[in-house]
């Protein structure tokens, strides 16, 4: 320890000499300077600002004044006070430098909101300022660009300058900059902003100079002015000096860094919504996320620190505020533990910075500063009597965006998405205030600061409720802006971001067929591709790859699922998307393969296999080649068609069970799979029978509701339809010991679990080999999950789900008086007869009055029946439906009930109905999903849901959300 | 729990409780139901007061089972079953843990809230009778 000590104080000691001889040096320059100066104001007094002497400061006028705030700027002019703004304008250099380092800049944006905000707030502040300046008195622009020292020493001139020319006014401003200062100096103990900051700094003794440099960057510049007039020299040296040099430093060290703290900070602002909004994804996200969710702690400290800092330090009080509790929010953490941890971090930063502050790269940024520094100069002028600055309102921010000096640009970005985070109001506001089409515009920017910024900025504004937010993302192209930027950058957190937009705009239904246009091969081969691990033409040596659950996976994966439930033409594209459904299934392999099969990514994946697999029986090219012998005699239109083939099928089996059976196995074992010269690719792997045991892996496997209703869809599709491809499939669950696995998750506490399992089972029992099992060995669980008169079971399941089991009853029941009778033997009469007579649902007591009626159509069972009580009463319908009725009614789709029953009734498969069904799910599950709400709104949405609609559509967060389970052991 | 600090060391009271499975037929039972698990909402477990508690909680035990004969309590918390994590887990998989049917025994470890105060009380100031 002592040696420590010693050492880092001789370090120490050795660096202030260093710097005091520097200083010295400064302080002589900035003599001459202030010569030199006073002589060009002398000179410019007259005319307000330009002096043609100076070139560089010139230019910068010229710039703020054709800067689209000028209006602001104006306003803010009559105000004959700013001083505050002038300690503003100190604020913003620290952080308009880094922004030009782009380090700092990018640790600022990047970090967590609160962070973003700060750096936002300062910068938006400069630009004011900078505006101000023109229009100001002061010629104070002029002497800045003179500087002969260089950049660096420039704008401590004009500070200076500036200070000479106010001074009596600076002392104002500066005691709200100078707080970090004041810790070190006398100046203002009193100011409570400060006192914090002090404490934070106090920590590290031996580094006070450094870490009052760091914290107040910004001050530091504000500070000297004032104190130059006052102060002995060798003090205001010191402070001009170093400070600029940390804050590079700082920026430089932090650098290599900041790109892991954005993105994890991004994440972390991002997932909030998402999590939100998906309430139950919360596990799976978590697991996934885990990691991520660790470095942002401990990248936050280090530029979260000093971001933080300089807001507390500064006026910010407000803004500053509010992120600091969102970020606790989102993490659960207290910010006590943040701050602690900042402030360990903070440690090797110094030292880093310590060690060679002029020696950093970013001294080239310096001349950035100078640039900056010369346009706050003007400010000066301005001098508000409160010493708080206010925030840029809305218009202003936007305004800034069109700044011709890209870190103001970037800034304005960051600070409006940081307003926008969970902020309906304020993303309508930027909405009518035009400033998508601008964000839009950055997306092209050159600069990746710049367009990553606008990206953000349009990730939170595209997400949530209002999709009149997406449309104006949409309607200024911003969706091909995206897919270009995609396509340019391999930044992985602008990539994320890109994808994380196109995640929520693709969950408004008519954009979907945009994004599909735009960017579905782009997504494929950007992302999906190369994340899943498949290789176009695999290489013989090397190994196949693993899939990456990356987060821009996740979000193009759910992006993408969302997309696939736009209807049978966004099917065909993502079926024809070459390469999609390889990489896909190849990452569903892997994800099996590594017994990883919970997270969202997986999810996601085998929600967009099950949409692709909806109706691929009709609409896959060359599909008619394959349609079942059995139906080609059936007469009429598609829809007549099948119910035919159906009808042959159902009724065949039952007048002819043990040659059906017979006949069906045979076609099973010699049927010839269509030849095939080459392996199946594309499409084709949708419905090739090796998917069966992938998706019977998943549903042993997964723990994620989401995923094994997916995949039981997935199975549902599949082996709806009469075509050989679903006669395979059915036949491949059986024999890939598929029925047991279902009927396990028969059982599952999930409704919309039990649901596509029960579906899958009906189609699955077109087979007749499969009825007979699943009526042998199913039926206890599927009457378990039957309410029992008005009281329903410990799992509550929903109407659908009740009427879907129904339904699977009596799909097993027809044409099989065997399974009818098990039925009977599982205590389902008295359930049915409750059900029939009780249920508020018309479609239950529909559903379950079929099932009755068909059970009594049995002559042999009715004898056992009446033993037990029952008689032709309790089977006859209590309401007066005949099936041709409800023949007529399916056609309108419009209610999701009713075709299922009638199809049932007419002895037809289920099969319309059930993709009727399927597409609900797939369309609403995959949006709510996607759209990330607030947690708040869970339990909204969750009513929503249950109201009606496709109950599907729930998918999410019914499953997991719904009421808390409760498990008996 | 719900004053926890992170990055503290967290202390729990636990008690350990051994549990005789019961055979009902083809099932061995436990005699109580669980709530909770990290996919649930743990805003609607009326068991504890801190709303982002996803652990496993008892909610409900049948008179004179097997549990309640071994000393569980409704509330309290499941640390560990059979030296497996109960705190981060999903409701199904505590489930699963819990129903093992080559298992007579389970051990829990449990935590209620009755326990850390009485060892608050008994660390705190003494108040002697």
């Amino acid at each position: 320890m002592e040696d420590y000590d010693v050492r880092s104080a001789a370090s120490i000691l050795a660096s202030v000499k260093e710097q005091e001889e520097r200083f010295e040096q400064l302080t002589r320059a900035l003599e001459e300077e202030r010569r030199h100066v006073t002589l060009q104001l002398e000179r410019s007094a007259a005319p307000p600002n330009p002096p043609g002497s100076q070139p560089p400061a010139w230019q910068q006028v010229a710039m703020q004044e054709q800067s689209p705030s000028n209006a602001t700027s104006l306003a803010m002019m009559q105000e004959p006070q700013e001083v505050v703004e002038e300690t503003v304008t100190i604020e913003e250099d620290p952080g308009t430098p880094t922004s030009h380092v782009s380090v700092v800049t990018s640790d600022d944006g990047t970090t967590r909101r609160t962070e973003t905000k700060v750096t936002k707030m300062v910068k938006t502040v400069t630009t004011r300022t900078v505006r101000q300046v023109p229009l100001g008195p002061d010629g104070l622009p002029l002497p800045e660009g003179s500087s002969p020292l260089g950049s660096y020493t420039d704008s401590i001139d004009r500070r200076y300058v500036k200070n000479g020319g106010d001074r009596f006014i600076t002392p104002q401003a500066t005691s709200t900059l100078t707080r970090s200062y004041n810790n070190s100096y006398n100046d203002s103990y009193g100011e409570a902003p400060e006192s914090q900051y002090v404490r934070h700094y106090g920590l590290h003794d031996g580094y006070v100079d450094l870490s009052d440099s760091y914290g107040s960057l910004s001050r530091g510049v504000n500070f000297r002015p004032p104190r130059y007039p006052y102060l002995p020299n060798s003090y205001r040296p010191e402070n001009s000096y170093t400070l600029p040099i940390r804050k590079d430093d700082y920026g430089h060290v932090a650098q290599p860094q900041v790109p892991m703290g954005i993105s994890a900070a991004d994440l972390n602002r991002s997932q909030p919504e998402r999590f939100q909004a998906e309430p139950y994804g919360l596990e799976d996200d978590r697991r996934s996320l885990g990691p991520e969710e660790e470095e942002p702690y401990e990248l936050e400290p280090d530029y979260s620190t000093a971001s933080r800092r300089t807001l507390q330090g500064a006026n910010r009080g407000r803004t500053h505020r509010e992120p600091l509790r969102d970020v606790p929010r989102v993490r659960g953490y207290p910010d006590e533990a943040i701050e602690a941890e900042l402030i360990d971090e903070r440690h090797p930063y110094i030292h880093g910075m310590y060690s060679a502050p002029l020696a950093q790269p970013e001294r080239g940024s310096m001349a950035s500063l100078d640039r900056m520094g010369g346009r706050r100069s003007p400010s000066i002028d301005s001098i508000r009597k409160d010493p708080r600055w206010r925030d840029p309102d809305l218009p202003e921010v936007i305004a800034m965006l069109g700044h011709p000096i890209d870190p103001v640009k970037s800034n304005a970005a960051a600070y409006l998405q940081h307003l926008c985070y969970e902020n309906d109001k304020i993303k309508k506001d930027v909405r009518q205030l035009k400033g998508i089409p601008v964000l839009v515009g950055l997306l092209d920017h050159p600069k990746s600061e710049v367009h990553r910024k606008a990206c953000g900025a349009l990730r939170n504004i595209s997400y949530g409720k209002d999709n009149d937010n997406k449309v104006a993302i949409k309607v200024c192209d911003g969706i091909p802006a995206l897919v270009r930027l995609l396509r340019k950058t391999n930044d992985m957190e602008v990539r994320e971001l890109i994808t994380g937009t196109l995640w929520n705009l693709s969950s408004y239904e008519p954009l979907k067929m945009v994004i599909i246009n735009h960017g579905l091969q782009t997504l494929t081969n950007e992302v999906i591709i190369p994340h899943s691990g498949w290789e176009h033409e695999p290489n013989e040596d090397s190994k196949p790859r693993d899939a990456e659950w990356t987060t821009v996976f996740k979000n193009t994966s759910g992006c993408l699922r969302n997309v696939s439930s736009d209807g049978a033409e966004a099917r065909r594209r993502l079926r024809e998307c070459e390469g999609l459904v390889d990489a896909l299934l190849h990452a569903l392999q892997s994800a099996v393969g590594k017994k990883d099969m919970d997270n969202k990514s997986v999810e996601n994946c085998v929600c967009i296999m099950r949409n692709l697999s909806y109706h691929v029986h009709k609409e896959v090219p060359g599909a008619e080649r394959f349609t079942d012998p059995s139906a080609l005699h059936a007469p009429g239109s598609a829809g007549p068609q099948r119910k035919k083939k159906d009808d042959a099928g159902c009724f065949g089996g039952k007048k002819a069970k043990g040659r059906k059976n017979g006949e069906n196995d045979k076609n099973y074992d010699t049927l010839d799979l269509p030849k095939r010269s080459e392996p199946s690719k594309g499409f084709e792997l949708l419905y090739q029978p090796e998917v069966v045991r992938l998706y019977l892996s998943l549903l042993t496997e997964s723990q994620n509701y989401n995923t094994l209703e997916a995949a039981a869809g997935a199975l549902q599709n599949l082996s709806a339809g009469q075509w050989t491809w679903s006669n395979y499939i059915r036949a491949t669950v059986r024999k890939e010991k598929g029925l047991p696995i279902l009927v396990e998750l028969l059982r599952s506490d999930s409704d919309k679990v039990v649901r596509a399992v029960s579906i899958a089972l009906r189609n699955l029992s077109i087979d007749r080999r499969n009825k007979d099992l699943i009526g042998s060995y199913a039926m206890r669980d599927l009457v378990s999950n039957l309410p029992s008169g008005q009281q329903r079971p410990a799992k509550n399941l929903e109407e659908d789900t009740v009427v879907a089991i129904l339904n699977t009853i009596h799909e097993i029941v027809t044409d099989s008086s065997e399974n009818a009778r098990s039925l009977a033997q599982a205590q389902a009469i008295e359930k049915l007869v409750a059900i029939n007579r009780t249920s508020q649902s018309a479609r239950e007591t529909k559903a379950a009055s079929h099932v009755l009626q068909t059970v009594w159509s049995y002559k042999e069972l009715r004898n056992a029946l009446t033993k037990d009580g029952w008689n032709k009463s309790h089977f006859q319908t209590t309401m007066a439906t005949t099936p041709k009725a409800t023949k007529n009614g399916k056609p309108g789709y419009d209610d999701t009930t009713l075709p299922l029953m009638e199809k049932n009734q007419d002895g037809y498969s289920t099969i319309d109905q059930r993709d009727k069904d399927c597409k609900y799910k797939t369309a609403d599950g995959p949006v709510d999903q996607t759209e990330r709400e607030p947690l708040k709104n869970d339990t909204n949405r969750k009513h929503y849901i249950r109201t009606n609609r496709p109950a599907v559509s729930l998918v999410d967060a019914c499953d997991v959300k719904p009421q808390p389970v409760d498990s008996w052991v | 729990m719900s004053n926890y600090i992170p990055g503290q060391p967290l202390t729990a009271v636990v008690e350990r409780i051994e549990i005789l499975k019961l055979r009902q037929g083809d099932n061995l039972i436990l005699g109580f139901s669980i709530g909770g698990g990290i996919d649930q909402d743990p805003g609607q477990n009326p068991f504890t007061n801190d709303k982002t508690d996803k652990g496993i909680y008892v909610t409900r035990i049948t008179e004179k089972g097997p549990a309640e004969v071994a000393g569980l309590r409704e509330g309290d918390k499941i640390m560990q079953v059979n030296g497996w994590d109960m705190t981060m887990v999903t409701h199904d998989q505590a489930r699963k843990r819990l129903t093992k049917k080559n298992q007579d025994v389970v051990r829990l470890l449990v935590t209620r809230r009755s326990l850390e105060e009485a060892v608050k009380h008994s660390m705190g100031p003494c108040l002697k009778p």
